[in-house]
């Protein structure tokens, strides 16, 4: 039994039919808490959210995320504070942790030398099967940081971003001792092909308005083909405490 | 009167500390090995004995805290001619002005020139692999070094080595140095790796085999891998874990996936917390080492908790492990491995008997006692 309380932050947006209900189904397996901020859903999101007795629910009158991210980040934050916890995981509502976690959880929130567990992120690419290996998409070259130790005494700041704001305060990104773990991530925000080019246009208009040109990452995103590379998912043993 | 108001105000004593990377040269990871965990540790003795620490590193320029109450600060050099930094060197000098003592954390750190009153330390050869001689252009640059590191040996008032097969090089080499050296053998903190709660040894299926250390082809890890395979497929309910990491991402992926398509052959790494709780599920560990060894805190680490080491008698291990009392010291090859797990498994009688030898042999080594001989020598040599 572990003492620390894990709470898990997320922004919700009609997301009745995309990978909402699997999400939280394997969330509640290891956390304590999900805090969700609905950014002013129009479908059944709010319905299956309160399904799930470790969901704290709250609700945006609208749709914001489209004109600043980072004030809605923000907001996502200090109702997750005032949640009292001691670890938070900043996650998004199409993206799910392997199995793995399940048996590394408690001792990664009870040890003591890391104050922060980074993860490689695999962005399946229009399908569950394969993901994206090519430039920048190369999960096996980065690690992100999920989960957090929260400490009350730091101050949390966040940059004037409209979009790509980042999921943490300024003073909680490159968490000095950081712990790169073996434990993959799931991303299936581009898993959906018929996804690909609505997303593209609104990157492309964010990416005006933050850095008044198209971001070669973004670009990407409609790349031919024959420039992308995919590698196709291997599960790995999991081995239920010893 | 100086030494009146000094003592007065009873002004800690600084000590800086240079290494060459304890966080990446961006600042921004911290690098957690072996090194780095004796690093921390000989802080937490420092500040117990009242000192003031500073480190000093390779970097832009970035200050950071690495401690409660201790900074590491960043010099930015990039060249290491003959496998030495000498610009750090001079760097360091010149701007830890306000230390009183140095320790170089690393010989060839002292080279050219060392503060006075300063210890380095020597963490085993590293110059006995193979490619060793690119790194110094072969013959050609050979007498250079060698030069370089006669140099940084002398500099400082004395030389921590973790060995005893670097003193016998050193005095073999240069008999007139070997007075320097102090051999202060790594630890293992036995309040956290014990055999206390753990598996008996081979009576439990599955039977485990650890390979705990960095995937690196001078730890033997490619050896390893042919064993797992080899005897996976000829033994039932023997399981092999390769748990650490590798030092290139393609390495860690190519692994994983290596593992994922065998049978109980694992891959993973974890926080050092955990490394205790893993050790006690385990029954044998290899520390097959090629070159480039210590005395390996994974293999106090495994001895300690009571799993069965099979080793190599390279650089520091046989310091640590005597044939068939304690553990097997093999030649690192596949066959060797493959055979000395085999008479393991052939013989539980034995294994029990190494596992307990091992419990007992890594006392000798235990944290209490390394902080207790690094205090003499600091007392000897600072004060």
């Amino acid at each position: 039994m572990r003492k620390n309380k894990l709470v898990a932050m997320m922004v919700v947006f009609n997301e009745g039919n995309r990978f909402l209900t699997r999400v939280l189904n394997h969330l509640s397996l290891w956390v304590d808490e999900i805090v969700i901020l609905d950014d002013g859903s129009t479908d059944h999101t709010r319905k299956i959210c309160n399904q799930y007795p470790k969901v704290f629910f709250v609700e945006n009158d609208a749709h914001t995320f489209i004109q600043h991210e980072a004030r809605l980040r923000e907001k996502l934050w200090n109702i997750t504070i005032s949640r009292n916890p001691d670890w938070i995981l900043a996650i998004d509502a199409d993206e799910i942790f392997t199995d793995r976690i399940l048996d590394a959880i408690d001792s990664y929130l009870e040890q003591k030398t890391y104050d922060a567990f980074a993860f490689r992120l695999f962005d399946f690419w229009k399908s569950e099967n394969y993901y994206r290996v090519d430039g920048a998409w190369n999960p096996w070259i980065k690690f992100s940081a999920f989960l957090v130790r929260y400490h009350p005494e730091w101050k949390a700041t966040w940059p004037d971003y409209v979009i790509h704001s980042g999921r943490w305060p300024l003073e909680y990104r490159f968490v000095k001792n950081t712990f790169q773990s073996d434990i993959r991530v799931k991303h299936f925000g581009w898993a959906r092909p018929e996804d690909h080019y609505r997303k593209y246009i609104f990157y492309c208009q964010k990416d005006l308005e933050q850095y008044g040109k198209i971001q070669p990452h973004t670009k990407s995103i409609m790349a031919s083909n024959d420039s992308i590379i995919l590698e196709k998912w291997f599960e790995r043993k999991w081995m239920v405490g010893f | 009167m100086v030494s009146k108001i000094k003592e007065v105000i009873k002004i800690k004593k600084k000590i800086g500390i240079l290494t060459s990377n304890f966080f990446d040269p961006a600042g921004q990871r911290l690098i957690y090995g072996g090194a780095e965990r004796y690093g921390i540790e000989l802080t937490k003795l420092l500040l117990d004995l009242g000192y003031e620490v500073e480190w000093w590193q390779v970097g832009s320029g970035w200050i950071r805290d690495l401690m409660n109450n201790v900074k590491i600060k960043s010099i930015p050099v990039t060249e290491s001619p003959y496998e030495t930094m000498p610009t750090l060197n001079q760097a360091f000098l010149e701007r830890a002005v306000d230390i009183d003592y140095a320790i170089y954390f690393v010989t060839f750190l002292a080279y050219p020139q060392v503060k006075e009153k300063s210890i380095s330390i020597s963490h085993g050869i590293y110059w006995d692999y193979p490619s060793f001689d690119n790194l110094i252009d072969g013959d050609n640059g050979r007498q250079e070094w060698l030069r370089r590191l006669k140099i940084a040996l002398s500099g400082p008032d004395r030389v921590i080595s973790v060995d005893t097969s670097t003193i016998e090089w050193v005095r073999a080499t240069w008999p007139g140095l070997s007075h320097k050296f102090e051999y202060i053998p790594n630890f293992v903190d036995l309040a956290k790796f014990n055999p206390e709660g753990r598996k008996p040894i081979l009576e439990q299926k599955p039977i485990r085999v650890i390979f705990p250390r960095r995937i690196t082809t001078v730890r033997g890890i490619n050896e390893v891998v042919r064993t797992a395979e080899i005897m996976t497929k000829e033994v039932k309910n023997l399981e092999f874990h390769i748990v650490g990491r590798g030092h290139h991402d393609q390495v860690e992926k190519e692994l994983m996936k290596w593992a994922s398509e065998h049978e109980r052959i694992y891959y993973y790494w974890q926080p050092p917390e955990m490394m205790p709780e893993i050790y006690r599920e385990m029954d044998i560990a290899l520390i097959p080492t090629k070159a480039a060894e210590g005395t390996s805190l994974s293999c106090l680490e495994a001895m300690a908790s009571g799993c069965v080491v099979i080793s190599s008698y390279v650089g520091g291990l046989s310091d640590l492990v005597f044939n068939d009392y304690n553990g097997l010291l093999i030649k690192p090859t596949t066959q060797n491995l493959v055979q000395a797990i085999y008479s393991l498994l052939e013989d539980t009688d034995r294994a029990k008997r190494l596992s307990k030898n091992g419990v007992e042999v890594a006392r000798a080594f235990s944290l209490d006692c390394w902080r207790e001989s690094w205090k003499t020598v600091l007392q000897e040599v600072f004060n």
